[in-house]
């Protein structure tokens, strides 16, 4: 998605208090501004287009029985809380990763719309291999740090500080864009 | 976490916090430190929206028969009841010329064939959605469940971290109480003997005995957050013991600490 398509997203924040007074029109506009990314990072995590899809129909519908849990948002991060959720209610993963740790610090609407899948594509794929694929595997393959060092067979602090330098590394690459 | 190598472990583990990848074990540690170390919490702040953006990395073009098929199925799911009407059915000729009855009576016969045949379907197809619906239902159910978890983690963290909630220290920790939810936030708890468990004791406003309340074990660190199963606003003090697994009725030991809440 491009900057030009990006900029739907910029009154995120007003179209969900539209969908919050049950604007129909509002949701669908929000339906189409995010369910690339709803489904995206399903189908990366579920690895099937049809429990994404699910998935997907679940988010938004929840979007707008209850509008007021979604204050912050957060579609990328919402998907791969519901993807968790799905996969440990099929008993795909342990229930160890807890879906979050706290709302403040999250990526807000402003950020969100400075920044574009092509340039975070871009940032990733600038990160040395090492780095990113323990990202990666700790975001999409909702696994903890040490199943991501039992599954590579790297260490664990050698991950974890991988995970560090990597995540470190990408808020250069982002630099503009996650600053607050 | 006083030494600068100890320090730089907690910041490596705040950064797999920030990715979403660290056990509800580790979690709580750091939701603690976090709690008292604002450089750290400086960290997190810094690196918790660059976790957030890696999801934009999976954004991609959903194929446009899916995208229609997911959006309508979406849009009728949350349009009002009974905004959906069948067409009506077609009207019956009401006369035909007498040469071409036959011909109406065959026409009269495909139709009824045809009516039979989309029945059939009709109530396949009904059967198909019915099921569909019980498996959504049931899978709605679990993620549910599962997200009631998640939010009950969610509230014990959004409550530590409160700059409303009440902070009482005690010996190894705090006990903090914020609205009606009070809990147990112990960072240095001395290790148990063998067949002994901590219990946390209420007492109620106006009582003049404790009660018994929940029984737990700290990690090898020490470490324990516990959320007691009483209305905070209802208590008028605290306190911990240790005692033999499964709990007591009343105290057996000298308390580790007694806690008033003001």
């Amino acid at each position: 998605m491009g900057r030009e398509a990006r900029g739907i997203m910029d009154d995120g924040a007003r179209l969900m208090e539209r969908v919050r007074a049950r604007d129909g029109a509002a949701f669908e506009r929000l339906y189409d501004s995010y369910h690339r990314l709803v489904f995206g990072v399903a189908l990366r995590m579920l690895g099937d287009a049809t429990m994404a899809e699910d998935l997907t129909q679940t988010v938004f519908m929840k979007v707008w029985s209850a509008p007021d849990s979604f204050r912050d948002g957060n579609f990328a991060r919402v998907a791969r809380n519901r993807s968790l959720d799905m996969l440990r209610s099929r008993s795909l993963r342990d229930g160890e990763i807890p879906a979050d740790l706290a709302e403040p610090g999250a990526l807000d609407d402003a950020v969100f719309a400075r920044l574009d899948s092509q340039r975070v594509r871009s940032a990733l794929a600038a990160l040395p291999d090492e780095q990113r694929a323990p990202i990666e595997l700790g975001f999409f393959g909702g696994i903890t740090h040490e199943e991501i060092a039992k599954r590579t067979g790297i260490p664990l602090g050698t991950i974890k500080t991988r995970i560090r330098t990597g995540l470190r590394r990408l808020r250069v690459e982002l630099e503009g864009a996650v600053s607050r | 976490m006083n030494t600068p190598s100890d320090h730089d472990a907690m910041l490596d583990l705040i950064a797999v916090a920030a990715l979403g990848s660290l056990p509800e074990r580790d979690l709580r540690l750091v939701t603690m430190h976090l709690a008292t170390c604002p450089d750290c919490r400086a960290e997190y702040d810094a690196l918790r929206p660059v976790a957030d953006a890696i999801g934009l990395s999976a954004e991609e073009p959903v194929d446009t028969l899916r995208s229609a098929r997911m959006k309508k199925r979406l849009m009728a799911s949350i349009a009002p009841p009974g905004s959906a009407q069948r067409s009506p059915g077609s009207a019956a000729r009401s006369a035909a010329p007498g040469g071409l009855m036959w011909a109406s009576s065959l026409v009269a016969a495909a139709a009824v064939i045809f009516a039979l045949v989309s029945t059939v379907q009709d109530i396949r197809l009904r059967s198909d959605l019915a099921n569909a619906q019980r498996q959504t239902s049931q899978l709605q159910t679990r993620v549910a469940e599962s997200q009631q978890t998640s939010e009950n983690a969610r509230t014990m963290v959004a409550d530590l971290f409160a700059a409303n909630a009440k902070r009482y220290p005690v010996a190894g920790g705090d006990v903090v109480a914020r609205g009606n939810r009070v809990y147990f936030a112990l960072r240095t708890l001395p290790p148990l003997p063998k067949g002994k468990v901590y219990q946390a004791w209420t007492l109620a406003k106006g009582a003049k005995t404790v009660a018994p309340s929940v029984t737990f074990t700290p990690n090898a660190s020490g470490f324990a957050v516990v959320q007691l199963p009483v209305s905070a606003t209802s208590l008028a003090a605290v306190a911990l013991t240790v005692e033999p697994e499964g709990g007591s009725k009343t105290p057996t030991s000298k308390p580790s600490f007694v806690q008033p809440l003001s």
